[in-house]
């Protein structure tokens, strides 16, 4: 499958919908011209392109919670529980849904009414279809994203945006390499070309929808130059296709000046990459996610660190922070502890927004470390797609140029391997087929060397384990257990 | 099951020159070796969490069992199909999601019928939505026909040693049933 970074044909577009809109029965009650008359009457005030838009005016920081059950009435409770303790709200889609499992989804369904309770980790929008997607919508008094992890997510969009969801979260990258075992990097950019160019449309009749990158990838460990080059590609591509509203993200790794460098580094480079693209009429920000690895079981040290990435997003100036919950390390929590991460979150985002991070000199240092491996990394990949950013994202995860760790699909090399220095900062412990420059190179290694020194043992996989354990163990950095920690 | 691993003896593996079970989830087996206790490891249904599976597949790896990982989004019988082609005792399911209610149901009526109903069946994880007393997680895979339920929370090196007892006490009784 050839791929190119073009805005796709609108009459091959209209035709290749008639195939999407049959993938499910649903797909027939999507009406492309009857959906923008839908979507022109939302109010602002339930409009995401304008609540980012205020909060980047006013460098406010937005609280979104995920949450997604089977059945209507019940996702209806569950975000009018949520929606006076947050100022955006979700729709999180179940794992067969993600798959285009919708008979399977039909099923979860179907035992969910038996059971009297969801038994499907988010709300099947497919399944449902726009009438009971637009009820759900119109229950709320907040703007509502439909947040998910779905490679081909055709059907999905069509549906979402035509029920008056404003923001669709995902990317043919970031949906894919995370999320699925054999779907080719062509097939997933190509098929997330197809919904950004549905938001494209839309955006043609002056009708802005919010498009938001996955930042965090596997959540576990994730360089910050890794998760940016991921973003920035997936912007670039999301703006050729007519998206004029990008939120650009990344997954709290736990050094606090880290994190902070990322946000900065992050909007810098976007700017920066989409300017040199030739596009300037677009709007970005940025968004926060607290910790994606596993958390304690324990509530009290849950609370913990989803404090710790709600002072981080302040302190970075995220536009909005996606809030975890006590019941994390449990799987899908309820509406009450779903609630209690946003009013945990929401009292450090009060007290710590005011507050400015001041300038320092190892802030400084860790925003062009960022910048140098992004550009390091980009430089390489427009290099393999002759110029063309989509031809050359397949091209570097073939050649693992890009590589994102611990992630399922079979389209990643998975070599690059990570882990924290002695001050619990991400750094590459194996820099696969990255070009990374020499001297960044050595840097990390130094920075490896130092704590291997001072927990006297060899820098190894074992270190990857127990950094991956840290957090749901109370720490951050994998120290190890029994032997002589020198210095510490 | 999936990730916590409080080894009380710290094992390392230089990374450079280890078989580390992170580049590529299908087939993943270490060197072969008849006396080692084959085993089946991977994510069953729709769900796609690899950190735990790929730290499952190392961990158990270097504690001396043959793992054959076949990563995420398993089916039940490509579970199966696997124990079958590399003879293994064991099938150890792992599901993070949520759906594991759904997706686990059946695993032992299916080894019955595909003619391997002395499988030694494993799961662990987070198997139900929401936060639910474990006893009662428990209980309900138990009668699904599990030999043994983990929390993600349990010892990865317990897990080895149930194994290990399990598969003696498993070929002991063919023995017996053989003399008999």
């Amino acid at each position: 499958m050839e791929i190119h970074n073009k805005k796709l044909d609108k009459k091959s577009l209209l035709e290749e919908r008639n195939d999407v809109l049959q993938q499910w029965p649903t797909g027939d009650a999507v009406d492309l011209d009857e959906a923008m008359r839908y979507q022109r009457d939302i109010p602002e005030s339930k409009r995401f392109s304008a609540a980012l838009a205020r909060a980047e005016t006013n460098n406010k920081t937005l609280l979104q919670p995920r949450a997604g059950v089977a059945l209507l009435s019940e996702q209806i409770t569950l975000l009018q529980h949520l929606q006076n303790s947050c100022d955006l709200l979700p729709t999180t889609i179940d794992a067969y849904t993600r798959l285009n499992r919708y008979d399977e989804a039909q099923v979860g369904i179907d035992r969910s009414v038996k059971a009297g309770t969801s038994l499907l980790n988010g709300f099947p929008a497919v399944n449902h279809g726009v009438k009971a997607c637009r009820e759900l919508v119109e229950s709320v008094n907040k703007p509502i994203e439909v947040r998910h992890g779905t490679p081909d997510a055709r059907l999905l969009t069509e549906i979402t945006m035509a029920s008056g969801f404003t923001s669709n979260e995902g990317g043919g990258i970031s949906y894919n390499i995370p999320y699925s075992k054999r779907v080719s990097l062509e097939k997933s950019i190509r098929d997330w070309q197809y919904c950004d160019r549905i938001v494209g449309l839309y955006a043609e009749e002056g009708i802005i929808i919010n498009r938001e990158p996955f930042g965090p990838l596997t959540g576990t460990l994730v360089p910050p130059f890794v998760s940016h080059c991921v973003a920035i590609i997936e912007g670039l591509l999301a703006l050729e296709q007519g998206v004029k509203c990008v939120t650009l993200g990344y997954g709290q790794a736990g050094n606090l000046i880290q994190d902070i460098a990322a946000i900065h580094s992050l909007r810098d480079l976007a700017h920066e990459y989409f300017k040199d693209a030739g596009f300037d009429d677009y709007k970005l920000s940025t968004v926060f996610h607290q910790w994606m690895g596993g958390f304690p079981e324990n509530e009290a040290q849950a609370y913990s660190v989803i404090s710790l990435g709600a002072t981080a997003a302040a302190l970075a100036g995220a536009t909005k922070v996606i809030v975890k919950t006590p019941h994390e390390a449990a799987g899908v929590p309820t509406k009450e502890a779903n609630k209690q991460g946003l009013e945990t979150t929401g009292q450090i985002i009060n007290m710590v927004s005011d507050q400015k991070m001041m300038p320092s000199p190892s802030l400084t240092q860790e925003i062009e470390l960022i910048k140098r491996e992004v550009r390091a990394i980009m430089t390489r990949v427009f290099e393999l797609g002759d110029g063309d950013i989509a031809r050359g994202a397949v091209a570097a995860f073939k050649t693992g140029v890009m590589d994102i760790p611990f992630a399922p699909a079979d389209c990643n090399s998975g070599i690059l391997m990570p882990v924290r220095d002695n001050n619990g900062a991400v750094r590459v412990l194996e820099k696969g087929a990255t070009p990374l420059p020499d001297d960044v190179l050595a840097f990390h290694h130094d920075c490896m060397a130092e704590r291997a020194k001072v927990e006297g043992r060899e820098v190894s996989f074992q270190m990857v384990i127990d950094d991956v354990n840290a957090i749901s163990q109370g720490k951050l950095v994998g120290r190890p257990k029994d032997p002589v920690l020198r210095a510490l | 099951m999936t990730i916590a691993t409080r080894s009380k003896k710290q094992i390392t593996v230089n990374i450079m020159s280890s078989a580390i079970n992170t580049n590529k989830n299908h087939e993943n087996t270490s060197a072969s070796n008849s006396a080692k206790t084959t085993i089946i490891i991977g994510v069953i249904g729709a769900d796609c969490h690899a950190v735990g599976n790929k730290i499952l597949a190392n961990v158990l790896g270097r504690l001396g069992f043959n793992v054959v990982n076949l990563g995420v989004m398993v089916t039940q019988d490509e579970y199966i199909d696997a124990a079958i082609e590399h003879g293994a005792q064991a099938i150890l399911v792992s599901s993070i999601y949520g759906h594991g209610e759904i997706d686990c149901k059946g695993m032992r009526e299916r080894c019955d019928e595909r003619g391997v109903s002395d499988m030694i069946l494993y799961v662990g994880g987070n198997l139900v939505i929401g936060k639910k007393d474990f006893a009662d997680v428990k209980v309900l895979f138990t009668e699904m026909g599990y030999d043994r339920v983990f929390a993600p929370s349990d010892d990865l090196e317990e897990v080895a040693e149930f194994l290990t007892m399990d598969v003696e006490n498993k070929q002991s009784a063919n023995q017996q049933w053989i003399v008999a």
